[in-house]
């Protein structure tokens, strides 16, 4: 049983963000990149299921530009097969529906029975490239996966609702889910890993080699278009106490006393 | 049958969620912004199995119609019997805007929905506006570090998925109709099918109840370090709670997690150190009735919050004060 997970590289928690002379994105000049961490859990997923047996092969795929390789070895070095990095100009900006038909062309032909999303990208919080995917290969599709356990011709998966509450329900194979972050312990590489990774295969592909046109899938043809980006609205907010860390801590002693009655 | 709104409703426990007011109420909002006739051109969609009641209470409270499609097959939710159902009625009414609640089960159909329609799909909007005739949806990116406004390109119809609290819920009132009607497809057509719900996990710790809460983010840094919200929390004679990624990497165990998808409480004091101030997390802690924030970044939504905030590194911080509690208290 073959299975696909997703991978996006995106900018580091720590990474300094400020909003482009455009306007409309990120400075990416100073950001450091990594493995959208949703997707670690999403690799952990599948891996898990390859030691036990169920999975045979787990196949990394990226849509995203020549950086976004790195992710890429990132997932070889920690137990996946092989890899499909899916990179052309044109895919800048492209809008998620757009990423997901390329994706849905990049897959054809291979026959995943299990495909694991992230249930979002860090950077762009779009949550739904996923179950857009599954959509257009006419799978059934769960989110937010938090438990996942492969049955005969399915996969029962537990879904987090609110409230610490989940909902379980069987998906019938071949099916789609994006796994929520803690539904696992994801495994680092190791150094034999590493060394490996280096002899397993990525294969690139343009949206030419996909039979695709720029005009229907590129930037260009995205519909959904940022205007800009702000930094978000700052209300009354906290009042800031400052000084010295014993003046700070003797300050807020006091408050805690008159608003709280606690101390 | 045309319209120009259709909002999907929720029920769950045998109630209307509150989510559909909601939606109802923004679907009022933007038919004044365009121009819409909004005793005709809002309806709602709503989906289950002996659940017509409710359906009545939507329809009086905002919603000209309500469609409502009964059967087996939707007695409980799945993406896939609920995504065809909403897209059975979307293509017959072909209204201007679809919009869904920002919550586990819209969240997870809508994007089917959207594939399904071929139509661009604006996720966790915090407001929508008509401006001179264009749709501008605002939404979060990068974990609520940037506001980003999208336009969806005069798609027909738009699709949004709505976050609580972006819009005033609708009135009673307005009298609309229900009309009831099946799904083309029978249970046993299906691809994905409903086990239980079951609760998670659960452990000796209830914070719901704790009077005295101090709570520990990703910028605790390790599983060791939980120890100096822990000191703090033991001198104040309180629990220790945490944001998602320090349960979710196994610093402290699931139960301590204060949010959406943990435990919402209430304390008397809630210090938050080093935790960001995501909407998830917020929504689990607002309520507390004096809250502190111990935060480097000034920026930290967090702020928006708290009632007093630092602004300072959690580990000079911290250590600070549990000293001076502990002398206030008589224990130094
Ligand atoms: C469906 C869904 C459900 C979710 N449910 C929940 C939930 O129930 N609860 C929840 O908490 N989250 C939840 N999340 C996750 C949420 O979106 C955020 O990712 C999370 O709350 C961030 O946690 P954090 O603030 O600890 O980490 P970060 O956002 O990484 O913030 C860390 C903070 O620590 C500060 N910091 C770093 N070092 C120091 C230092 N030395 N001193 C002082 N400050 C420091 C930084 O400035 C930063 O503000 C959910 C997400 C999704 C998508
Ligand atoms: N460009 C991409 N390349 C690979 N995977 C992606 C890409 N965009 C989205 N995904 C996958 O879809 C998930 C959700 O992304 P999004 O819909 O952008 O929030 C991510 O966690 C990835 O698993």
């Amino acid at each position: 049983m073959k299975s696909l997970v997703l991978a996006k590289q995106v900018p580091g928690n720590d990474s300094p963000f400020r909003i482009d002379g455009a306007g409309t994105w990120i400075e990416e000049g100073n950001l450091t990149f990594g493995l959208n961490d949703y997707d670690r859990y999403g690799l952990e997923a599948l891996l898990k299921l390859k030691d036990a047996g169920g999975v045979t092969e787990v196949v990394a795929l990226t849509v995203g530009p020549e950086r976004a390789s790195a992710v890429l070895r990132t997932c070889l070095a920690t137990g996946a097969d092989r890899a499909i990095h899916v990179k052309d100009d044109a895919l800048a900006g492209a809008d998620p529906l757009s990423v997901a038909k390329v994706i849905a062309a990049a897959i054809q032909g291979e026959d995943f029975s299990l495909i694991v999303a992230g249930l979002q990208a860090d950077d762009d919080n779009y949550g739904q490239t996923g179950p857009l995917l599954a959509r257009l290969l006419d799978r059934p599709c769960a989110t937010a996966v938090m438990g996942l356990e492969l049955q005969d011709g399915a996969v029962r998966v537990e879904r987090e609702l609110e409230n610490n509450r989940l909902q379980v329900v069987d998906l019938t194979l071949p099916a789609v889910i994006t796994v929520q972050t803690g539904i696992n312990e994801p495994r680092y590489a190791s150094l034999k890993g590493i060394m490996a990774a280096k002899k397993k295969e990525i294969k690139t592909v343009g949206l030419s080699d996909l039979g695709l046109d720029a005009s229907i899938v590129g930037s260009a043809a995205s519909r959904m278009k940022t205007v800009r980006l702000d930094v978000p609205p700052k209300g009354e907010g906290a009042e800031i106490i400052e000084g010295g860390p014993d003046e700070i801590a003797a300050e807020l002693v006091k408050r805690i006393r008159e608003k709280t009655g606690v101390i | 049958m045309a319209c120009k709104a259709i909002i999907v409703a929720e029920h769950e426990g045998g109630a209307v969620r509150d989510i559909t007011y909601e939606l109802l109420g923004l679907a009022h909002k933007l038919a004044g912004e365009a121009g819409w006739n909004a005793a005709a051109d809002i309806k709602a969609v709503f989906l289950g199995n002996g659940v017509e009641k409710l359906a009545g209470e939507i329809a009086a409270r905002g919603a000209a119609e309500v469609i409502y499609i009964e059967g087996q097959a939707l007695a409980e939710y799945t993406g896939d019997a609920y995504h065809r159902a909403i897209e059975e009625v979307v293509k017959a009414e072909d209204p201007a805007i679809v919009l869904f609640g920002h919550t586990p089960n819209s969240w997870d159909a809508a994007p089917l929905v959207s594939a399904g329609l071929d139509r661009p799909l604006a996720t966790e909007c915090s407001a929508i506006t008509f401006d001179g005739g264009k749709a501008l949806f605002t939404r979060k990116v990068f974990n609520g570090k940037f506001v980003q406004i999208v336009d969806l390109g005069g798609a027909q119809p738009l699709i949004a998925t709505v976050m609580r609290g972006a819009a005033q819920p609708s009135a009673p009132g307005g009298g609309g109709s229900v009309r009831k009607i099946q799904p083309s497809f029978a249970a046993g057509d299906l691809r994905a099918r409903f086990i239980e719900i079951k609760k998670g996990e659960t452990g000796a710790v209830d914070l719901s109840q704790a009077e005295i809460i101090v709570a520990g983010g990703r910028g605790v840094g390790s599983a060791e370090k939980i120890s100096v919200v822990r000191d703090l929390a033991d001198s104040l004679g309180g629990q220790v709670g945490a944001s998602r990624p320090v349960t979710d990497m196994g610093w402290l165990p699931h139960e301590h997690q204060v949010g959406s998808s943990g435990v919402t409480v209430s304390p008397k004091l809630y210090i938050a150190c080093g935790i960001s101030g995501a909407i998830q997390h917020i929504v689990g802690m607002r309520g507390a009735g004096y809250i502190i924030a111990v935060n480097k970044d000034r920026d930290a939504p967090i702020f928006g919050v708290a009632d007093v905030g630092v602004v300072g590194d959690l580990f000079e911080i911290l250590p600070a004060l549990s000293k001076a509690v502990k002398e206030a208290r008589g224990q130094g």
